[in-house]
């Protein structure tokens, strides 16, 4: 067991406020798990509003799915997914002290979240290019397509809200999980055992989580 | 394939190490079921009949859609987050996280029991500080659109926009 090798070292980062540092570490986390769950608040707000449109405009809401690329979508929940699984083995090479790797995975994470931030803005480049970014220069051709303009609003509105509220995710993701590496690198005092690592983790795999059921629900509708 | 790192499982919630080929075993599972879920959803757009008789077939697809999410989702929360190691306190903060999002899809009970609602949209009301309903509504028409529910009975009335619904 890792804490036996590591207790003596350790022994000193257990704060006043706890008994051991198992209850310390447990506390980190369910606090994390807390502030996820005020994100599923959020998020869910969202996910109701579309389920509402969606039951509402089926239809419709397969017309508009087809103007995205279901393969840009896919490819970007392969990256995701690969940095889900590279952030999952950061927090497994820093819980067997392995800082090198643990670097070397965090930095891998991250340059998944990059290039999911590169992929979605292809595609929203796109949107913009074909007026579908419901602002005043929208234009929804009816004619050619189908499909209710009023309706493709509330769609294309309801995509960049969820999906962008899911970049500046990711974007936050990029800023922590740098932060973390700075903080690893440098042997910072903040950084005593896996703790922080585990954290980021949790908040990468929420992210990551969202991206599951947003890529079925807007690249994936059934006719 | 996994290394000796997976030793301890007696401690209720000391930090468990998940091993690597652990991890990587769900990647995979991850992988193929995002696989799973194009396949699903883009195969039977070709042959909509295939399905028919498992009617209706967009609930069909919806659900595999829906199921193969909250699969993916499952082993995300236990394995990469680690709620299948962790203490119970912990695990019900992630079945709580499950149950409050599914709460909130009790708001259907309103919408599956009233009648919808069309509303003027918002890109024909002018600007103004002033509240909707009220000065605005004098002269602007609700927008009718082809194929609208309800736009051509309410066009040009000034029944009153929160009741306008119910009465049909």
């Amino acid at each position: 067991m890792a804490a036996h090798a590591h207790a003596e070292s350790i022994e000193d980062s257990v704060y006043f406020q706890y008994e051991t540092l198992e209850q310390q570490q447990e506390t980190y986390i369910l606090g994390m798990w807390a502030f996820l769950l005020t994100e599923i608040m959020m998020f869910g707000a969202l996910f109701l509003a579309y389920t509402v449109y969606r039951f509402q405009y089926q239809r419709d809401f397969f017309i508009f799915h087809e103007q995205l690329d279901w393969k840009l979508g896919g490819l970007n929940t392969v990256v995701l997914l690969s940095s889900s699984f590279s952030m999952a083995l950061a927090v497994h090479y820093h819980q067997i002290k392995k800082k090198a790797a643990t670097l070397w995975c965090l930095a891998f994470t991250n340059l998944c979240a990059f290039g999911f931030l590169a992929i979605k803005s292809i595609e929203y480049g796109e949107k913009f290019k074909h007026h579908l970014f419901p602002n005043d220069s929208f234009v929804w051709d009816a004619a050619l397509h189908g499909g209710n303009p009023e309706h493709a609003r509330i769609f294309f509105s309801l995509y960049f809200v969820m999906t962008g509220l899911h970049g500046i995710h990711v974007l936050i993701g990029i800023l922590v999980i740098t932060t973390l590496m700075v903080l690893i690198a440098k042997n910072h005092r903040l950084i005593t055992d896996y703790i922080p690592t585990e954290m980021v983790g949790l908040y990468w795999h929420f992210v990551d989580l969202v991206w599951i059921f947003l890529y079925p629900l807007y690249y994936l509708i059934p006719k | 394939m996994s290394t000796n790192t997976d030793t301890q499982d007696h401690g209720a919630h000391a930090h468990h190490v998940t091993p690597i080929g652990k991890l990587a075993a769900t990647f995979g599972f991850l992988l193929f079921m995002m696989a799973l879920t194009v396949v699903a959803a883009r195969l039977p757009l070709d042959m909509p009949d295939t399905f028919g008789w498992l009617s209706p077939y967009f609930f069909v697809t919806n659900a595999i859609a829906l199921g193969i999410a909250i699969a993916k989702a499952v082993a995300v929360v236990r394995i990469f987050m680690g709620a299948k190691y962790a203490s119970k306190l912990i695990k019900l903060y992630a079945i709580g996280g499950f149950i409050w999002f599914t709460q909130l899809f009790i708001m259907f009970f309103d919408y599956g029991t009233r009648n919808w609602e069309e509303v003027r949209g918002w890109e024909k009301v002018p600007s103004s500080s002033l509240p909707r309903n009220r000065d605005s509504d004098a002269g602007i028409p609700y927008p009718v659109y082809p194929g609208s529910h309800a736009g051509s009975e309410m066009s040009g009335t000034s029944e009153a926009s929160g009741e306008a619904g119910s009465g049909h």
